[in-house]
C-alpha cells in the first residue's frame, strides 16, 4: 500500500484522485505529477509498483510542493499575522464571521457555526 | 477585478509626498490620512498615521506586517458590540 508524505494510503481508487487525499494535493497538481512520472491517471493505487511509487514520492520531493504538516502550519502563520495586525481580516477571523465580505444577514453558517435556536417561550400568554 | 498590475499599487501622492518629505528631515510627526483605500508602501516604515473612519481617527505605527495592506483595513467604520440581553423588550 502507498504510503506518500507520512500518513496517505487510500487502495482502492485511481491514483489520480488517490494523491489528493494529500493535504495541498488537489486534482491539477496530482495530474502534473503524474504527468512528471509518466504514469496513467487511471492505475489504481494497488496496482502501483513500488518503482512507480518511488518515482511519485522523487517527483513531489523535486516540484518543491508544501504539503500537509508544513502547509498546514504557513496557513495558521498566516492567519495569525492578520490577527495580529489587527487588521479587518483578521477581527473577521478573530470572531469566526466571513472573511471576504460575504453577507452575514442571513447564511455564513460554514463560519458562524449551526444555528442557535430560538428562545423557548416566545409566545407568551396575555401578550402580543 | 482586480487593479492593472501596469498601474502599480494605489499610493496616494499627497500622502507619499508627505512621508518622502519627512523621510528627507528625519522628522516623525503623526500624520492624519482619510484614504483609505491607499496602500501602505515601504516608505512609511515607523511612521505614525492617523486614519479617519468616519467618526474618530484611529492612530496606527507601521511596522513590517503592515506593507501591502490599506489604511482601511486598521481603522474599523462599524463598532459591533453585542446585542443587548432585552432586546425583545426594547422592541415592544
Amino acid at each position: 500500500m502507498a504510503r506518500i508524505e507520512g500518513v496517505e494510503l487510500p487502495a482502492n481508487k485511481r491514483i489520480e484522485i488517490a494523491l489528493t487525499y494529500v493535504f495541498g494535493i488537489g486534482r491539477s497538481t496530482s495530474q502534473k505529477i503524474l504527468n512528471r512520472c509518466g504514469i496513467d491517471w487511471n492505475t489504481k493505487t494497488k496496482d502501483l509498483t513500488v518503482d512507480q511509487e518511488n518515482t511519485i514520492r522523487e517527483a513531489i520531493h523535486e516540484m518543491g510542493l508544501l504539503l500537509e504538516g508544513d502547509l498546514r502550519k504557513e496557513v495558521t502563520l498566516n492567519i495569525k499575522r492578520l490577527v495580529e495586525i489587527k487588521c479587518y481580516r483578521g477581527m473577521r477571523h478573530l470572531r469566526s464571521l466571513p472573511v471576504r465580505g460575504q453577507r452575514t444577514h442571513t447564511n455564513a453558517r460554514m463560519r458562524k457555526g449551526p444555528r442557535r435556536q430560538a428562545v423557548a417561550g416566545k409566545k407568551r400568554p396575555g401578550k402580543k | 477585478m482586480s487593479r492593472s498590475i501596469k498601474k502599480g499599487p494605489y499610493v496616494h501622492p499627497g500622502i507619499f509626498n508627505k512621508v518622502e518629505q519627512l523621510n528627507e528631515t528625519g522628522d516623525r510627526q503623526v500624520i492624519r490620512v482619510y484614504k483609505r483605500a491607499c496602500v501602505i508602501t515601504p516608505e512609511f516604515l515607523g511612521h505614525n498615521f492617523e486614519i479617519y473612519n468616519g467618526k474618530k481617527w484611529v492612530p496606527l505605527f507601521v511596522t513590517e506586517d503592515h506593507i501591502g495592506h490599506r489604511f482601511g483595513e486598521f481603522a474599523p467604520t462599524r463598532n459591533f458590540r453585542s446585542h443587548s440581553k432585552d432586546e425583545r423588550k426594547a422592541k415592544r
